[in-house]
């Protein structure tokens, strides 16, 4: 049985990484966005993506938009491989593959 | 749900329907009700093309009396309201992701306004040198032509069925309705084409759930 990613494996981060997904591959969210998707607060949002940052599954750039500036947020291939790993995972442990063996 | 989520307990199956939840509502929120796509057309076609039936009947007849720019009127303002409620709608849906959907999504419009303004140009050149009714079954037939072959084009891009099966049918709809000839083209494309985006937009709407 593989080990679930720590850092995925934790509800608000779950919740985090799941809507980053969701965009197309490509597609990158501004932070306000991203926070309203997920009702978080900025502060608890920013430690979480930091996380995910630290990890190399998320990236986030800061640049301008005119004058305003914007942080966009975009999941890295990396952080999507991580997902996908961490769904079937998830899969496995709902729903054992080797049936036969149980008996 | 703001509170730090680090420690709370989150056994497979929590995790399994937290997926699916945020999930689906992340979708609902970034792609709204795909009827917003579809039935501003179809209302503006049905309404739109119908009136234009009623005054350009066929054999040159008039089924109801009223000043003859009305239905032409009429039809380019609910062509633009419908342009109206689209681009609002997909905007808004839209906003603040950038990113490939968003380049997507401008180019195609760029490709309706440009392919829309050239085809208007060449139309506008040749038109008054030809009989009323051709004229309008040229402008008529030639619009619907251009939008059949851009849902294709955006069901290619998206691979979105629903999307490309529109702009095959809005295509043969409107080969039906130019064989029929003028008066009864405008009939065709507002029962079937109009009629057929609500159709699109309701089974859209039903997959999207």
């Amino acid at each position: 049985m593989s080990e679930l990613d720590p850092v995925i494996h934790a509800q608000a981060r779950l919740r985090v990484v799941v809507t980053l997904a969701t965009l197309a591959d490509g597609d990158r969210i501004t932070f306000p966005r991203l926070q309203e998707l997920l009702a978080m607060t900025p502060g608890n949002l920013s430690v979480h993506l930091r996380k995910l940052e630290d990890a190399g599954y998320v990236e986030i750039d800061k640049t301008h938009r005119g004058r305003t500036p914007t942080t966009l947020v975009r999941l890295s291939r990396r952080g999507r491989r991580a997902f996908e790993e961490y769904t079937e995972n998830i899969r496995a442990l709902l729903d054992p593959p080797a049936p036969r063996e149980t008996r | 749900m703001t509170t730090d989520g680090d420690t709370a307990p989150l056994d497979a199956a929590d995790a399994m329907r937290l997926i699916r939840e945020q999930r689906a509502s992340t979708a609902r929120r970034l792609e709204p009700d795909p009827r917003v796509h579809y039935w501003p057309w179809g209302f503006a076609w049905l309404i739109g093309f119908g009136i234009y039936f009623l005054r350009f009947s066929p054999d040159g007849r008039t089924l109801v009396a009223m000043p003859a720019w009305l239905p032409l009127t009429l039809l380019f303002v609910l062509l633009a309201a419908a342009a109206a409620v689209f681009g609002v709608g997909s905007a808004r849906a839209y906003r603040h992701v950038a990113g490939e959907s968003a380049r997507r999504g401008s180019w195609y419009g760029a490709s309706w306004g440009l392919g829309f303004l050239s085809l208007s140009l060449i139309l506008g050149r040749v038109t008054d040198s030809l009989p009323h009714d051709l004229a309008g079954l040229l402008w008529s037939a030639l619009s619907v032509a251009l939008t059949g072959a851009l849902h294709m084009a955006g069901g290619a891009i998206w691979l979105d069925r629903t999307l490309f099966r529109l702009g095959v049918w809005l295509t043969a709809v409107n080969i039906v309705g130019v064989l029929a000839g003028p008066g009864w083209h405008a009939l065709v494309v507002s029962v079937a084409g109009g009629g057929g985006m609500l159709v699109a937009g309701a089974l859209a709407r039903q997959r999207h759930g």
